[in-house]
């Protein structure tokens, strides 16, 4: 079938990418996993609204924000304070030692500022695209965008700076 | 930008290749005699890339769980979807329409192909030569002409 074909392409091309973002905006296994298959099933309920030549990432992006700030509403806290993070395996531990100050810097940035840092330098998505993505403009795109990496930029050289 | 440098947004603009061509073109031109602006530049570069390694290493593969699990759902709703649709191809106000529909057009297709209309409308020279031959079966006596017609004098006799 057309659908089901839709849907495994999608999976092949797009599932790891959209785990992954699943994973830095809710920080835990259980809940990325959630957030993706039900964006994956909404993917594959609304298949025939996706326009050929758009962009299938912003779409799916979009669908796991938006899952994802409904979540946290429901919840009425973040995903980080309710469910602790699961144990790191060794080589996890070991890497988030080493890039401590920007794992400690992320940290205290707010879910949106991460959301954005993320999808602009990790995901490197154009201005448009954010914009899509998170639901604003391009010119809020880029003065969020500053904002943060502003902040970020402070909290890492304050944490490399500060004595262990 | 303003007259010396251009802003650190300016610059993670240029970075990122959100800037218009000209405001490119100048920060990119000031950039290559600035020693300053570079090192601004490479702190930048150094930021996102400590960005990108953090999440690389937190990179996983999308679990085997969830893969199964979007399969599952999406086989469950294709055969909701097709049970759904045969419950709505029998529920009773959708098959006595349909039922109903498809007996008239069977029954007037039938009629029509096989029982042409033919008119209804019956010749007066019928009710003549039936009854002439009614007549005729009732014995006369031999010789006499067949009335064409009874008359009330021929019933009389």
């Amino acid at each position: 079938m057309e659908q089901r074909a839709f849907l495994e392409r999608a999976m092949e091309q797009y599932g790891k990418a959209t785990y992954n973002f699943a994973y830095r905006l809710t920080r835990n296994e259980a809940d990325a996993s959630d957030l993706t298959q039900e964006a994956f099933i909404r993917v594959f309920r609304a298949w025939k609204s996706f326009k050929p030549g758009t962009s299938f990432r912003s779409w799916i992006y979009r669908i796991v924000t938006n899952l994802y700030r409904d979540e946290l509403r429901r919840r009425k806290t973040r995903y980080q304070e309710e469910v602790p993070p699961p144990a790191q395996p060794i080589e996890e531990y070991i890497e988030s030692h080493l890039s401590e100050p920007v794992s400690k810097a992320l940290e205290q940035l707010t879910p949106e500022q991460r959301e954005i840092l993320m999808l602009a330098d990790v995901d490197d998505c154009s201005y448009q695209e954010i914009g899509q993505i998170v639901g604003c403009s391009v010119g809020t795109v880029r003065s969020r965008l500053h904002r943060a990496r502003g902040q970020l930029r402070k909290l890492v050289n304050r944490h490399t700076n500060a004595p262990s | 930008m303003n007259e010396t440098h251009p802003s650190i947004e300016q610059i993670v603009d240029h970075l990122r290749r959100e800037l218009p061509a000209s405001d490119d073109a100048a920060v990119q031109t000031h950039l290559a005699g600035c020693v300053l602006c570079q090192e601004r530049r490479n702190e930048e570069v150094a930021l996102t890339q400590a960005l990108r390694a953090y999440a690389a290493a937190r990179e996983r593969d999308l679990p085997q769980s969830v893969a199964a699990g979007i399969r599952n759902a999406a086989a469950q709703r294709e055969s909701a979807e097709s049970g759904g649709f045969l419950r709505r191809l029998f529920r009773p106000a959708f098959v006595l329409p349909v039922a109903a529909a498809a007996a008239i057009a069977i029954y007037f297709g039938l009629n029509g192909r096989h029982y042409p209309a033919q008119s209804t409308a019956v010749e007066a020279s019928f009710y003549v030569d039936n009854h002439a031959a009614a007549a005729a079966a009732v014995p006369f006596s031999d010789g006499e002409p067949i009335p064409a017609t009874l008359t009330s004098s021929d019933e009389a006799r």
